[in-house]
């Protein structure tokens, strides 16, 4: 007995509003982007014919397509380094700091600043990073360049370098919570039973963090993906990632163009959300502890 | 080398990484603090030519052009409503899943949607719906229903964790003590949820007012916050800019900080009460 029944007419009452705003602010645009996408002729209605044309000249095109390959392969560099970064991050908060007051402190560096702007954070890297930047200053002083080095700013380099500060605690924060899940008694059976400690961790630790590096993962990837605004900051006009085209596109008033990249992105990422769900199923997480 | 020694060189290591991804992460932002306090004739980077408050006001006795002040009064009051909605939402959502309903699952990953859906492609679809519907673009109307269906879904997961630590024992000495489901909800469900609402209300707010995305395709000719830091970056970069970053900076931190110490305080109360 609780305050709902199970099953009862109340609880689709209470779910209906969350359901009505969902469906029309989200689902009915998604899905509205995929019928715009396939729009002929001239003006932008309902009544315009379908066809692909919108996506064979997006395809014919081969500046959109290295654009495309170089939007994945960015994001695989990023999922890469803040997964790595992340899970030496997590593994030592958890299992490295004992004590309380330190983990405290450490945890809470770590999750203030996400609380910020990500956009004011972004903004922040641009005075680190050009000909007189804060960086080139210190490369200078230390004797370990006698030029500025101008590949920071308005780079891939200095976008890489933003996204990894901004990104990573989403790789790390999945992690943590799996970490602290881990039983101490199951490390220590391994470790009286005489395995050593890097065995325990491949063979205990890692399979059970699995699903947090796999959900880190994810949250990384759908970011960095759809994050045109620290490209824009970081980047200037000079680099573009996809999700900069549907925006350049939309500015163009070409909204078929941007539909069909909008569709293209969106693509993309159910193809990364279905793949890790094949690994781990978000919705046990929290239920069953 | 024995695996001990091995053990202290992988903590001595992994303490370094972290320790050196937290002077990464923080220094920006300590960078632009400072900067902002440079003097009149300061540029956009070190060095900064003199310690004033110059930066800060000008952008108090701003003009037109890049007055913030509006923008900063739009924003904070979309990122309450957003707050409250959440809040109002969330907590009849988390409400429903615990009645387990036919089609839970499928509301559940409804939800989920709102978070994985990226703001670009959310806001530019509902700009079009918009646009073909012949609705016009406002900061109080298109860009307030956008920006809950971004917070919600958070607002949603907590009360969903606090409901699944919740005990419903509480609730079933009330409902046999003959209280109503109403009043028991309210008497006893909601003071003891209590945390996870402030938590999602924080969501709501601060996921709305650092909003950009979403923002950027759905709001009129009033902007909000982000988009008037992105129009003025888009025109110059000045100190001001990082002046404004500061000031928001700041106040996120003092909300979270507010926030942390409320429910701190309200837990060690709940703890003295308990036997």
């Amino acid at each position: 007995m609780s305050t709902i029944r199970v099953r009862s007419s109340a609880s689709y009452w209470l779910a209906l509003p969350a359901t009505v705003w969902m469906l029309v602010v989200v689902v009915v645009p998604i899905v509205l982007l995929a019928w715009v996408s396939l729009w002929g002729g001239r003006s932008l209605s309902p009544t315009s014919p379908l066809t692909f044309d919108n996506y064979a000249k997006f395809f014919a095109n081969k500046t959109y397509i290295d654009l495309a390959l170089s939007t994945i392969g960015h994001v695989l560099l990023l999922m890469g380094l803040t997964g790595l970064l992340g899970y030496c991050i997590a593994y030592f908060l958890v299992m490295k700091v004992r004590s309380p007051i330190w983990r405290l402190v450490l945890f809470l560096a770590f999750v203030v600043p996400f609380w910020t702007s990500t956009l004011i954070r972004a903004i922040a890297w641009v005075p680190f990073l050009g000909v007189n930047g804060v960086i080139n200053r210190i490369l200078l002083a230390l004797g370990a360049t006698h030029a500025p080095i101008e590949a920071f700013l308005y780079s891939r380099t200095g976008i890489t370098m933003a996204q990894v500060s901004l990104y990573t605690m989403m790789a790390a924060g999945p992690v943590v919570y799996m970490l602290n899940a881990i039983a101490p008694q199951l490390r220590e059976a391994a470790m009286t039973l005489k395995a050593p400690p890097f065995v325990v961790f491949r063979r205990i630790v890692l399979p059970l963090t699995l699903p947090g590096i796999v959900i880190g993962q994810v949250l990384v990837f759908l970011n960095v993906m759809s994050d045109f605004a620290t490209v824009a900051t970081v980047g200037g006009n000079k680099h573009a990632l996809l999700s900069n085209l549907v925006l350049l596109f939309y500015e163009g008033s070409q909204i078929r163009a941007a539909s069909v990249v909008a569709v293209l992105l969106m693509l993309c990422m159910l193809v990364g959300v279905v793949a890790a769900m094949r690994v781990v199923d978000i919705r046990r997480l929290g239920t069953d502890r | 080398m024995g695996w001990k020694v091995r053990l202290n060189v992988t903590t001595g290591l992994l303490g370094a990484i972290t320790l050196a991804f937290l002077a990464y992460q923080w220094l920006p932002i300590l960078t632009l603090g400072l900067l902002s306090f440079s003097g009149p004739s300061g540029g956009t980077t070190f060095p900064m030519n003199g310690v004033s408050f110059h930066w800060y006001r000008e952008l108090w006795q701003a003009s037109v052009m890049n007055d913030f002040k509006p923008p900063l009064l739009r924003s904070s009051l979309l990122a309450l409503a957003c707050a409250l909605t959440t809040v109002v939402l969330s907590v009849m959502a988390a409400q429903a899943m615990r009645g387990r309903f036919r089609g839970s699952g499928a509301f559940f990953y409804l939800m989920l949607l709102g978070i994985m859906a990226p703001g670009i492609l959310v806001g530019f679809g509902f700009a079009i719906l918009m646009r073909l519907l012949g609705i016009e673009l406002a900061w109080n109307t298109t860009t307030f229903l956008v920006q809950v269906s971004w917070t919600l879904p958070f607002g949603f997961l907590t009360m969903l964790a606090v409901f699944n630590r919740f005990d419903p024992r509480v609730e079933e000495a009330a409902l046999t003590l003959g209280a109503s489901r109403l009043v028991t909800f309210r008497r006893i469900t909601l003071p003891l949820v209590l945390p996870g609402i402030i938590g999602a209300a924080l969501f709501g707010f601060s996921l709305s007012y650092d909003e950009y995305p979403r923002s950027m395709f759905t709001t009129g000719p009033d902007g909000t916050l982000p988009l008037a830091i992105m129009a003025q970056l888009d025109r110059q970069l000045t100190p001001e800019i990082y002046a404004i970053g500061t000031v928001t900076t700041m106040s996120s931190l003092v909300a979270v900080t507010l926030c942390a110490a409320g429910l701190w305080a309200m837990r060690r109360s709940t703890a003295g009460r308990s036997p």
